[in-house]
């Protein structure tokens, strides 16, 4: 069972693909079907774009940092970044309407939210943004 | 993502298959919609038949295409969208600003009109 797996990757969309390829990996190694582990990492990248964004500003200097871990019946993954902001309570709950729908604002943690199970946004314990995402697995 | 282009009825059509995600194919993407617009093909047809997945960044770049288009004139049409696509355009809403079609023949004529 994967215990203790730890990622620190730059606020850069270099490395986006590659980081993607390897959450999927994981989760095939962890019992993921191949199909379902690419919606896995989908999800998970999700996350990770919207922290090098918005918790990071971008800036390629600051890092995301995901702790992965496999329980029982779960894989978790948690997502920080070096920012204090608090998603809207809307954030990824609901697409919007009219000029809103066009706009890009959301979409990723609504994917997100839809494809894991779980996802829930808080702060970790240096009071930094984290995001939690858990996959079940069967 | 492989991108594939031809011309039917004169219009222009554009086969995607495998993984709509964030890389740099998606640049590609992009400028297949902004070559469509400089040669005047505004009406295109885009076949997802083939099309694994897609994330937020893949359908950023459906939306521009979709909206450059309307801008210029022209429409964009998605023929054969799968479950799973269609599940995405359902939860992002964008359902209701794609114009999407399951036969390929009355996809190209509603371009035609």
């Amino acid at each position: 069972m994967l215990k203790g797996i730890v990622l620190k990757i730059p606020s850069d969309g270099s490395v986006v693909e590659s980081v993607q390829i390897f959450v999927e990996k994981i989760g095939i190694t962890s019992g993921v079907s191949e199909e379902d582990a690419t919606g896995l990492s989908i999800a998970v990248m999700e996350v990770v774009k919207n922290a090098m964004e918005h918790g990071n500003g971008g800036d390629p200097k600051k890092v995301v940092t995901i702790y992965i871990d496999a329980f029982p019946g779960r894989l978790q993954f948690l997502i920080d970044d070096c920012g204090t902001w608090q998603p809207d309570a809307d954030l990824g709950h609901e697409p919007g309407e009219g000029e809103a729908l066009i706009s890009r604002r959301g979409r990723g943690v609504l994917i997100a939210r839809n494809l894991a199970r779980w996802l829930d946004y808080g702060l970790n314990p240096e009071g930094k943004t984290r995001a939690t995402l858990i996959w079940p697995l069967s | 993502m492989k991108i594939k282009e031809e011309i039917k009825d004169g219009i222009k059509v554009i086969r995607l298959s495998g993984k709509v995600i964030s890389g740099p194919d998606l640049m590609d993407l992009k400028t297949v919609f902004q070559t469509s617009i400089n040669n005047d093909m505004g009406n295109v047809l885009l076949d997802l038949g083939h099309v694994a997945w897609m994330d937020s960044s893949g359908l950023g770049v459906l939306v521009s295409g979709h909206t450059s288009l309307a801008r210029e004139g022209g429409r964009m049409a998605i023929l054969n969208a799968t479950k799973k696509i269609n599940e995405l355009f359902i939860i992002t809403k964008l359902i209701t600003i794609f114009e999407t079609f399951t036969s390929e023949d009355e996809a190209l004529a509603s371009l035609k009109e």
